[in-house]
């Protein structure tokens, strides 16, 4: 599992009333892949920009310092930043190429927790926990 | 499509660059709409005044025929943008060939020298050109002595003589190209394309011979549909469209299951859905994964959830979708299991446009059965705190008109704007309108519907939509609510396909008869194979005649 994806993964049950965010990780296994390839600079570099303005920038902050990664990112996004390139770069790294490969996830709320494994997180709810009526 | 009409005595517009576009012959439904999303990713609208199309010689003929003329503007002074390999086009840098090479159904493009109903039309229309100044321009490029050339005839579905081939070459010799003739990769190759009526597997409606070798003459003497001369772009007529679906062919991946997408339809919805470089694209079936590896081969980044963990992980280690991606060398792809029906639960603030494309191939019931979280019991009865962490919850069917109203749902949320979704539908052939039984959401327009027949009754459609309007939180339970325009009964006519599909086959006439001789032919290979079984465990040699083998108390003779 990707930091990007736990930027946007919540639990949002009637119980957590809409603050199941952002799950809380507990690593036991992290893997960081290679550092980039030169000749997909272009397309990381556009990936990048292109997902910057949905990120929740005081979450994905907490997460990598909860995934080893404490100073890795500023506490501020600013517009100097933003234009930077390598700074880019150095974003695509922690987003895409640091997963959590086991660990658990937890509602900050209910303390719901989701198990990752093999980098796959479980999101599946028991039966219960289906509201009734379609979401 | 309404194109230009041609001018009598040229069938070219001489003062524009002209290319003839030949497609595969298959997906006859899904030719244009894929060339038309992915011309419109590089920003070129076809049929304006940018990228026209024009009509075919013999129009009037009522057939899918595998070509289409598109006519671009070729400015004289100050930026000229000539539309060949070297140069550049009007959005990316990317020439108008390699454009056209990424889709699969194209199989050649073409620089249009001349166009006619007949080969002498078309000579003189060559001529024509040759005098005009773009013509002009562009074989002065071509003529010079450093360019070997080659002339291939290609007669559509038919064979002619390599006597007859020559005959034809030498109308075209007042060309007179001064470079050498080089069969095997020349500098340039040039072709004169002889087309006639096709039928449905590509080879000649009128053939010039009956299958005794024998010649047919009311059909040697009938005229062509259209004969076309002009210069291949590109690496010719197996370009690398159709290189692809080779490369990454099913036969070749580490991981398949019974749903897997084929290559080429993989290829042709990730044009559909305008996927490139650096787009986020997103699967809620992603099953196998095989959709989002043909993304992935374009240079997106993916993300895939499935309800079934047990496609996720895979048969083993090396047999999962992360081996199909690491075969060819390409980057992860994000898993997550999840329940789409659910997707508002498991992703934040789902009005977040988060991606540019979702295209996937969702569970309709036939090979594999819709599920989603929840048990049918209308207050099941909470787990144990102490036997939670290994239950395997429940799952009960989804059904068909659910499955869609959650995903267009679920796309006007996520996608960006203009992004698209792509899905694939099943359908009868007869019995089915595009305006009222397509699932609809006011956030998403449809932009094509390609048809995919399977055998004559049945089929499937390949839908794809864009994101036109922002999602409206407040409106979500009217979006859901007018999924279904004509309510139950459009829902219905992509439901239950499976019993559909029995009972059609039950109406056929012998059914039983047939279903008697398929029995017998079960029980024989069950017999044998008992048979067979029981001969090799047996340590005693038995008798041919069936005879009851029993177990005799140890230590007492036989």
């Amino acid at each position: 599992m990707r930091l990007l994806t736990h930027n946007t993964l919540r639990n949002s049950s009637q119980k957590a009333k809409g603050e199941g965010f952002p799950l809380k990780i507990t690593a036991t296994e992290i893997r960081v892949e290679e550092a980039p390839v030169l000749t997909e600079d272009e397309q990381q570099l556009s990936f990048v920009k292109g997902i910057l303005g949905m990120l929740d920038w005081s979450a994905l902050v907490k997460a990598a310092s909860e995934m080893g990664l404490e100073n890795a990112l500023p506490p501020m996004l600013t517009e100097d930043l933003v234009k930077d390139e390598d700074f880019l770069r150095a974003l695509f790294h922690v987003l895409m190429n640091v997963h959590l490969v086991n660990g658990i996830l937890t509602c900050p709320v209910t303390g719901r927790e989701f198990p990752v494994m093999d980098g796959i997180p479980n999101m599946m709810l028991e039966e219960e926990e289906c509201e009734a009526v379609r979401i | 499509f309404f194109p230009t009409k041609l001018t009598m005595d040229c069938c070219l517009p001489l003062n524009r660059y002209n290319l003839l576009v030949e497609f595969a012959v298959k997906h006859m439904d899904f030719q244009r709409s894929e060339l038309e999303s992915v011309l419109d990713l590089y920003g070129i609208t076809l049929n304006s005044p940018n990228c026209e199309i024009l009509q075919l010689p013999n129009a009037s003929i009522e057939r899918t025929r595998p070509f289409i003329i598109l006519s671009f503007p070729y400015k004289e002074k100050g930026e000229r943008y000539h539309l060949d390999e070297e140069a550049t086009t009007i959005k990316k840098q990317e020439s108008i060939a390699l454009i056209l090479s990424r889709c699969i159904l194209v199989r050649s493009v073409i620089e249009l020298w001349g166009v006619g109903s007949t080969l002498e039309n078309c000579v003189s229309c060559s001529k024509q050109w040759k005098e005009s100044s773009v013509g002009t321009e562009i074989f002065g490029k071509h003529s010079d002595v450093s360019k070997s050339w080659k002339l291939t005839i290609h007669t559509l579905g038919t064979t002619y003589t390599r006597q007859e081939q020559e005959e034809m070459r030498l109308n075209f010799k007042f060309f007179d190209f001064r470079g050498t003739v080089k069969m095997k990769e020349p500098s340039n190759e040039y072709i004169m394309i002889r087309e006639v009526e096709l039928n449905s597997l590509g080879s000649a409606l009128y053939p010039r011979q009956d299958c005794n070798k024998k010649a047919i003459p009311e059909n040697e003497a009938r005229p062509p549909l259209g004969v076309y001369f002009g210069r291949i772009l590109g690496q010719g007529r197996a370009t690398k469209g159709r290189g692809d679906v080779e490369r990454y062919s099913l036969k070749k991946r580490t991981y398949l299951g019974p749903t897997s997408m084929d290559a080429e339809l993989s290829f042709i919805m990730s044009n559909l859905g305008q996927v490139e470089k650096g787009k986020y694209v997103m699967d809620p079936f992603v099953g196998t994964g095989s959709i989002l590896l043909s993304c992935a081969i374009r240079g997106a980044y993916c993300i895939g959830t499935d309800i079934d963990i047990r496609v996720l992980r895979g048969r083993n280690e090396r047999e999962n979708i992360r081996s199909n991606f690491a075969q060819f060398g390409l980057p992860r792809p994000e898993i997550v299991r999840s329940d789409n029906a659910l997707y508002n639960r498991h992703y934040r603030r789902s009005t977040v446009p988060l991606y540019d494309c979702i295209i996937t191939d969702p569970p309709y019931g036939i090979r594999a059965g819709a599920r989603r979280s929840g048990s049918k019991l209308e207050n099941p009865k909470p787990v144990e705190e102490e036997w939670r962490h290994d239950h395997i919850a429940q799952t009960k069917p989804y059904a068909v008109a659910d499955v869609m109203a959650d995903l267009l749902d679920m796309a006007a949320r996520t996608l960006v704007m203009t992004g698209r979704l792509v899905y694939i539908i099943p359908s009868f052939s007869t019995d089915f309108s595009i305006e009222d039984d397509l699932p609809q959401h006011p956030c998403l327009e449809l932009t094509h519907c390609c048809y995919q027949p399977f055998t004559a009754e049945l089929g499937r459609r390949v839908v794809t939509m864009k994101k036109i309007n922002t999602y409206d939180e407040t409106r979500q339970k009217e979006y859901v609510a007018a999924v279904w325009k004509n309510g139950t009964e459009s829902a219905e006519k992509c439901a239950n396909i499976r019993e559909k599909i029995l009972e059609a086959a039950k109406k056929k006439p012998r059914y039983e008869e047939r279903l008697a001789i398929r029995k017998e032919k079960r029980k024989k290979t069950r017999d044998t194979k008992k048979l067979a079984k029981l001969k090799l465990n047996s340590e005693f040699s038995i008798e041919q005649t069936s005879c009851r083998v029993t177990s005799y108390p140890k230590g007492s003779l036989l």
